[in-house]
């Protein structure tokens, strides 16, 4: 069962062209990595699948039903679209627990206790139960995003997108996150990645774009594309990355 | 000048007026402040607006009130507004306050709102909140913490602006003074002990600014 298909997604900032026709079917479970050199249209075709960037022309179609960005609750189909950024986006003036039950509360209309009945659970979860009433300016980079996939899987999505989740992190805590992204892997949850760890891709997704200059250049599974890259763009980039 | 002996003494003779004054500039700069900030909210959205007329609105009141001195303000504010309707001058020197400081506070939220990252407001979408709830929830809680600091320094220059009210006939402080001050052929104690009163005023809003600000950063919530 397809859960997102992207069709021939095109976005222009004003001459520059980001994305040049991106077409992505993703099925209830998939996880795909994106990756890619800086500038080569990832985050921006991530953030046009949940609207926050406005695609100039093409389709997405969330769980068979077209989305009309003009006549539908744009709102509705963000909070079914949990999205984790590369930084963080922790509301600075809220504590953990308060940041996880803000949405559900507000949007959902959750009630009280069964929002942080779910909140904690999230924070066992994500291992970090004993920071619930810490403001995120007193957590590491790592926790600060283990806070932030918490908070959007609050919203029980069903997608989760991921912009760089790792990549504004101490190396040291990014295995953290790394983990709790396996953990969600393997409980099923259908997860769009945007990561440079190409460790991670590899034991992670189950398939893997290579985005260049707007178009996804070639695709695959970890060993084809890892190993087996057919395209010399992907071959010089991958020389790149892994050393 | 003055002895400081006789200083004190008209100060323990003349507290039960002058605390009369303090009390209606209290009044003054509280009620023209509570109003300024609505005012001054309401046109920070409008500079922020995507539509270009409310922003000209916006742009067209900030500069009215920076470009002309307080004390016209008042008196084209209380003059006109007295000869419309009738209103007591109370009113008509706390509209002309809160006219004059909305247009800073204005300044400041909107300062305040654009410093926040934008990052904030996209997490917010990204878990479905519309735009209101994005600003009232997320937006405007940490806009107000970092407005803070200029919303105090704002508040202190309100209090002592007050101060022009007493060219609409207001007995708040700076009137009884230099009423006091003339009729009893000694102007500059009364100046001086009026100085002081401001002075205790002013030291004790910015001690609670301070006391605010700093609860505020141990909370880790700014």
């Amino acid at each position: 069962m397809k859960v997102l298909q992207a069709k021939n997604i095109k976005k222009s900032f004003g001459e520059l062209e980001v994305l040049k026709g991106i077409d992505l079917d993703i099925t209830k479970g998939e996880v795909v990595c994106l990756i890619g050199a800086s500038g080569s249209g990832k985050s921006t075709f991530l953030r046009c699948l949940n609207f926050l960037e406005f695609a100039s022309s093409g389709e997405i179609i969330l769980n068979d039903k077209k989305i009309e960005p003009k006549k539908d609750d744009l709102n509705q189909i963000r909070s079914n679209m949990g999205m984790v950024f590369q930084h963080f986006n922790l509301f600075p003036h809220l504590d953990v627990m308060a940041n996880i039950i803000e949405a559900p509360i507000q949007v959902r209309k959750m009630s009280k206790i069964e929002a942080k009945e779910k909140a904690t659970s999230l924070l066992k979860k994500v291992d970090l139960v004993d920071k619930t009433s810490e403001f995120p300016s007193r957590l590491s980079g790592g926790q600060k995003q283990r806070v932030a996939i918490a908070r959007a899987l609050a919203m029980d999505p069903t997608i989760m997108l991921f912009d760089e989740p790792t990549s504004a992190l101490d190396p040291e805590t990014v295995e953290s996150v790394l983990e709790v992204m396996k953990d969600l892997a393997r409980d099923g949850m259908t997860m769009i990645v945007v990561t440079h760890e190409i460790g991670f891709a590899r034991a992670v997704a189950d398939r893997i774009c290579f985005l260049h200059e707007g178009v996804i250049l070639e695709q695959g599974s970890p060993a084809e594309l890892l190993d087996n890259p057919q395209n010399p763009r992907t071959k010089e980039f991958l020389k790149s990355v892994i050393h | 000048m003055p002895t400081i002996q006789h200083i004190l003494d008209v100060f323990t003779e003349s507290y039960p007026l002058f605390l009369k004054g303090a009390w209606l500039t209290i009044q003054l700069s509280l009620t023209s402040l509570l109003i300024g900030l609505v005012i001054g909210l309401f046109f920070a959205f409008l500079s922020l607006s995507k539509i270009k007329a409310l922003n000209h609105i916006s742009t067209f009141y900030v500069t009215i009130v920076r470009g002309t001195p307080l004390i016209v303000q008042i008196f084209v504010l209380y003059f006109g507004l007295t000869d419309l309707v009738k209103i007591s001058s109370f009113l008509a020197a706390t509209l002309a306050l809160a006219f004059h400081n909305g247009g800073y506070i204005s300044e400041i939220f909107r300062g305040a709102i654009q410093s926040i990252d934008r990052g904030q407001f996209e997490a917010a979408k990204s878990l479905g909140m519309p735009n209101v709830l994005a600003y009232r929830r997320v937006i405007l809680p940490q806009a107000f913490l970092r407005a803070i600091p200029s919303l105090g320094n704002q508040f202190i220059i309100a209090i002592k602006d007050s101060s022009l009210a007493a060219f609409i006939s207001m007995d708040e402080l700076f009137n009884i003074a230099t009423t006091q001050g003339s009729n009893n052929f000694d102007q500059m104690t009364y100046l001086i002990i009026v100085a002081f009163y401001y002075l205790v005023m002013v030291m004790i809003l910015s001690f609670l600014v301070q006391k605010l600000e700093l609860r505020l950063k141990k909370s880790g919530a700014t």
